[in-house]
């Protein structure tokens, strides 16, 4: 077994459009985002300074901001692929776009970091981004009718449990989309074994301390500190061969014995 | 000088979101054209890039909705234009309504209510610059380093390599950092996730029987929308 990487990259036609002009309009679009509230308080003569933006009251507000910014383009583009330009433009990658990337990778039956799977997650994404805009519009729009109904209790509560539902919904499809193609990786599970306990006890530690529902606000520093973790592990693990990556047609077996 | 509600109530505010709205929707449509085009030369066929539209759209309504219930908290606290521009863009529901809820002490107000019937506009305007930048870090490594990032996970570089490991290495981190907080964190949200995974189980049996493989279009959306349901049952009987 060759574990040397044995060609270069080609990109696919579609790969290198999101690369260059999807990237592009990603840009282009972030330059408006900043702009907007610039021209708009120029307007009214009310830009504040650099001191009352960036001290230590407004600190709060940017700590939790970045580190998540950050974490979901370090954990969540490699899994969205060609799709990461429009997903993170239009938001709500966790409790949205991600999981219509695995959706569309799992119907399709392709897999994620290929050609094709790319291709697949950007329909996905496209059509997704599309829906919220227009819910969201519709929304602003009738605001004030529509109001009510979403400040009841049972719909609040529903809304509140979002992520476990989402996440029972989707586990099933992230983890075809690992072993989804004509090679997968045998044993993969070891690698993050020691992320599962490290996590696992952090949060018993804190539901003990009752603060339990404090760490799904931290799940974006979780993520980026466990990151490392579960690549090295994995690493190892798959230099000493606990770790494989084997053709489809090829039992397990037959792997291990070559 | 200006104040909160001159610039929340903005007609200028309003255009300028509209003409970004009218912007990413455009980046979506030539997206999804260029993504479809490239699905068909592949051979994908249309019943199938349909199939993954379908799902998407219905998929996207409830995940929306709860955003919608975002915007409604967000909009006695920014403005419904404000609002409307944060969760359309870049924005996440949950950071978003986080850094609502925030504000007023940040700001020197006690609540709310006395933020927006007081605060001036280069209050709102610290408020809006601070929102505006502060998400844009996932940028400062997308845009450099995006193309980097996916490449080194291509699966189609060739031999039993360690791309192909380190690419199932990102789905399986954010499982065993979510699911362990999802299930030991919190009573109800453990079983809400157990519902739905078991919805999506039963789901997923059901649409391997012939007849009703039209299910399979449908376990996300579905099983979603039951576990969320179930978390008024779970509410009910442990709280």
């Amino acid at each position: 077994m060759s574990k040397k990487t044995t060609a270069p990259i080609t990109l696919d036609p579609f790969q290198a459009w999101a690369h260059r002009w999807g990237r592009l309009g990603t840009v282009i679009a972030l330059i408006y985002m900043i702009a907007l509230p610039f021209i708009v308080l120029n307007y009214y003569d009310c830009i504040p300074t650099l001191g009352q933006v960036f001290n230590i009251a407004t600190f709060g507000i940017l700590a939790i901001y970045i580190p998540v910014g950050l974490s979901e383009a370090i954990s969540y583009s490699p899994l969205m692929g060609a799709s990461s330009y429009l997903g993170f433009i239009t938001g709500n990658i966790m409790n949205l776009k991600l999981p219509c990337a695995v959706n569309a990778l799992k119907l399709s039956g392709k897999e994620a970091n290929t050609p094709e799977g790319d291709v697949a997650a950007s329909i996905g994404v496209a059509a997704s981004s599309i829906m919220t805009v227009v819910i969201l519009t519709l929304a602003a729009l009738l605001i004030s009718f529509i109001s009510p109904i979403f400040e009841l209790p049972a719909v609040q509560t529903m809304s509140s449990y979002l992520l476990p539902a989402l996440f029972g919904s989707m586990t099933l499809g992230l983890f075809a989309s690992t072993g989804a193609g004509s090679k997968v990786v045998k044993g993969g599970i070891k690698g993050v074994i020691p992320v599962i306990v490290i996590v696992s006890l952090v949060t018993l530690a804190a539901r003990l301390m009752g603060i339990g529902s404090a760490v799904l606000g931290m799940v974006g520093f979780l993520i980026l500190a466990m990151l490392p973790v579960a690549i090295i592990t994995s690493r190892i693990l798959w230099k000493k061969g606990k770790i494989q990556v084997v053709d489809t047609n090829v039992p397990a077996e037959d792997a291990e014995a070559k | 000088m200006a104040t909160i509600k001159d610039i929340t109530g903005s007609p200028l505010l309003l255009a300028l979101v509209i003409g970004g709205l009218g912007y990413i929707m455009a980046f979506s449509v030539v997206y999804l054209l260029k993504a479809r085009k490239r699905a068909l030369e592949m051979g994908i066929t249309k019943k199938e890039i349909n199939d993954i539209i379908k799902s998407s759209l219905i998929f996207s309504i409830v995940p929306s909705l709860s955003i919608v219930i975002g915007l409604v908290a967000l909009a006695a606290s920014l403005g419904t234009i404000w609002a409307w521009w944060r969760l359309s863009v870049i924005g996440s529901l949950s950071f978003e309504t986080q850094i609502a809820s925030s504000l007023a002490p940040v700001l020197g107000y006690a609540n709310t209510t006395e933020l927006m019937n007081n605060a001036t506009g280069e209050q709102f305007g610290v408020v809006m610059i601070l929102m505006s930048v502060g998400m844009l870090s996932g940028f400062l490594i997308l845009i450099p380093f995006g193309k980097k990032l996916m490449t080194s996970v291509d699966k189609t570089k060739g031999g039993n390599g360690w791309s192909n490991v380190l690419s199932g290495c990102f789905m399986l981190t954010l499982l065993a950092v979510y699911v362990p907080v999802l299930l030991i964190s919190d009573t109800i949200q453990a079983l809400v996730m157990i519902t739905g995974l078991i919805v999506a189980i039963v789901m997923g049996i059901v649409g391997k029987k012939p007849g009703w493989t039209w299910i399979n279009n449908f376990i996300m959306a579905g099983s979603m929308i039951l576990g969320m349901v179930s978390s008024l049952l779970w509410t009910a009987i442990f709280k």
